[in-house]
């Protein structure tokens, strides 16, 4: 790829020389990407075709470790625990993201200070999260006394109960995630041109109709972001799972997603092999959705160039 | 009463209130203007409680956390002594040195090398000059997942298991960091990097006196969100660390999520959890222009 320089002293050369410098410019972080991305993939994928334990090296088993998958029963729960995650974690913060930027992108007063009342939960680490909801979801804790004159219950196991579990960690995850999605559907807001949503409201729409007649089809490229960073997000779940659920993905795994499975195979179980090959479905996966969105957001002025 | 949009005149000009109201410059309050203020306040406070809530809590003592009606200030105030407890318990002095040693190394590598990349990709033409950007733009859309076991392998056999470089190196660079560099780096003027040459500067000196000022507003967003996400980062420093010397916040603090010798101590996890993100909230504060401007670009052109 690197090609030397012609040798003689034209001013053509001149210019290729001087052209070069972009080649040394970009080639610490090619190296870097080389070393830490590329190298990292591949061994992956092949270490996703051995046995191997860390301990021992690993011995190529061909694809043994994919048929072992299609019959391990946690990682076919995993499955559909990480897509009922993803479908938790995406449309209500899409929509309740969406109606956020609405209510921000207005005029009224006290608009900036409340918004960052609003923001504050893209702050904390999702380890801060965890800690504050686990006090916030105690079975008679803050959440349960509040639901109490609608539910008449002393008590709700948030976190233990099997069926609740996974909306509570849905419910966690959206509450830092509504107002940082809100961000980028308010930078979608104010691209639109100002005159397009006025001369609206001249011609008599009122604000329903100009939003879903001008600004929703205007935030097309904005929602094709959002909906796929969200659905890549979602899939890749581990941290909640992993701090705040009982037991690591309990109770009874019904919130080890795919992401959990990988640490717990590989990192738990030192499965490195079938932890490789979890990796390698995941990414499928998740490869699926990347591809939607390039489709999707074709000839948009934000697809990458 | 959206429709009504013409400006029309607001009630009598001779009236005293009228006139104070004007002067004043008050918006006026249309009952539009009163219905969104009301679902803002609402969204705001409700996402706003639980941060509320850990601040708070942090002061209580233990028995106030779970009092129902809800203790909204602290009734048995105990000033840093839950602070205290929590440095006493564990090596957090430690903990909070190791995650501001990863995320200032993290963010000036990020930002410079993302700088210079960046650059040469915008204004240069060298052979495999497409090929290298889409093979590092393609890291963009690769899951850490999907690296972690390969890295951690790599990592333990370079021998960095549990050591600041396992730490640290694998993170140093960023992708969408050269990727939005090199967008802003088209913007500065061909014949300004041409005159730098007509004078006689070395390429190395142009970047980094002419270059490297001029990206300085991207820069400061780039190194914004970089810290977030370096301070905030979770399953690396879990994964790659074993021994509590050199444990990161995020991960040194789970241990205030059990319960310690079997005595629940809420009240000092929310301490912890107040001191883990005090300088996030501290740079949203102050530098908020960069951080919504950082995130909002990691956003659209992730």
């Amino acid at each position: 790829m690197i090609r030397f320089a012609a040798r003689k002293p034209s001013t053509t050369s001149f210019i290729a020389r001087r052209q070069r410098w972009g080649l040394y410019f970009v080639l610490p972080t090619v190296i870097f990407f080389a070393i830490f991305f590329l190298y990292p993939i591949i061994m992956g994928i092949y270490y996703s075709l051995t046995d191997f334990t860390l301990l021992r090296p690993p011995t190529f088993v061909g694809l043994q470790n994919f048929e072992d998958l299609l019959k391990d029963r946690l990682f076919l729960k995993s499955i559909s625990v990480t897509l009922g995650y993803v479908a938790g974690s995406t449309l209500p913060v899409w929509i309740l993201s969406l109606f956020a930027a609405v209510v921000f992108f207005e005029k009224f007063p006290g608009r900036e200070i409340l918004k960052m009342l609003f923001f504050a939960p893209v702050l904390p680490s999702l380890v801060v999260v965890a800690t504050i909801w686990i006090v916030l979801v105690n079975p008679n804790g803050l959440l349960t006394a509040v639901l109490r004159p609608f539910t008449g219950l002393a008590e709700i196991k948030w976190l233990t109960d099997p069926t609740l579990s996974p909306i509570t960690m849905i419910l966690v995850h959206d509450w830092t995630a509504i107002p940082f999605y809100m961000l980028i559907w308010l930078a979608g807001l104010t691209g639109i041109p100002v005159d397009l949503r006025d001369s609206a409201r001249v011609d008599g729409a009122n604000r329903l109709q100009t939003f879903f007649k001008i600004e929703l089809p205007l935030l097309r490229p904005t929602a094709v972001f959002v909906a796929s960073i969200s659905m890549i997000n979602a899939f890749q779940a581990f941290t909640l799972q992993f701090t705040l659920s009982p037991g690591r993905g309990g109770p009874v795994d019904v919130n080890t997603t795919m992401g959990l499975l990988i640490w717990k195979y590989g990192f738990q179980y030192f499965r490195m092999g079938d932890a490789a090959a979890v990796s390698v479905v995941l990414f499928a996966m998740i490869m699926i959705v990347t591809a939607l969105q390039l489709g999707l957001s074709r000839g948009d002025k934000f697809s990458i160039q | 009463m959206a429709e009504r949009t013409q400006v029309t005149p607001v009630g009598d000009v001779r009236r005293p209130d009228m006139a104070m109201e004007r002067s004043i410059r008050l918006p006026r309050l249309r009952p539009a203007t009163l219905v969104w203020f009301t679902m803002a306040l609402i969204l705001a406070l409700s996402f706003f409680f639980p941060v509320f809530f850990m601040v708070t809590s942090s002061f209580k003592a233990e028995s106030e956390i779970f009092a129902t009606p809800i203790h909204w200030l602290p009734y048995d105030f105990q000033g840093l002594a839950q602070y205290q407890k929590a440095f006493d318990q564990v090596p957090l002095g430690r903990f909070f040195f190791n995650s501001t040693l990863m995320a200032t190394i993290d963010v000036i590598v990020t930002v410079i090398f993302s700088a210079m990349a960046g650059y040469g990709f915008a204004k240069f033409r060298f052979r495999g000059q497409r090929l290298l950007f889409f093979a590092v733009l393609a890291t963009i859309s690769v899951p850490f997942q999907i690296l972690i076991v390969p890295l951690y392998v790599q990592i333990f056999n370079y021998g960095w298991a549990d050591t600041y470089a396992g730490l640290i190196i694998p993170g140093i660079m960023n992708a969408f960091g050269v990727f939005m560099m090199r967008q802003f780096a088209y913007s500065i003027p061909d014949e300004l990097i041409d005159a730098a040459r007509i004078d006689g500067a070395g390429e190395l000196r142009i970047f980094w006196r002419l270059v490297l000022p001029l990206l300085a507003p991207a820069a400061a967003s780039l190194a914004v969100i970089i810290f977030l996400f370096s301070w905030n980062n979770f399953l690396w420093p879990l994964i790659v660390i074993r021994s509590q010397q050199l444990q990161t916040i995020p991960v040194g603090m789970t241990v205030f999520i059990a319960p310690h010798n079997g005595q629940p101590q809420w009240a000092v996890s929310m301490a912890v959890s107040t001191m883990a993100t005090l300088p996030v909230a501290l740079l949203f504060i102050f530098l908020q222009r960069y951080f919504v401007a950082g995130l909002t670009m990691s956003g659209l052109k992730g």
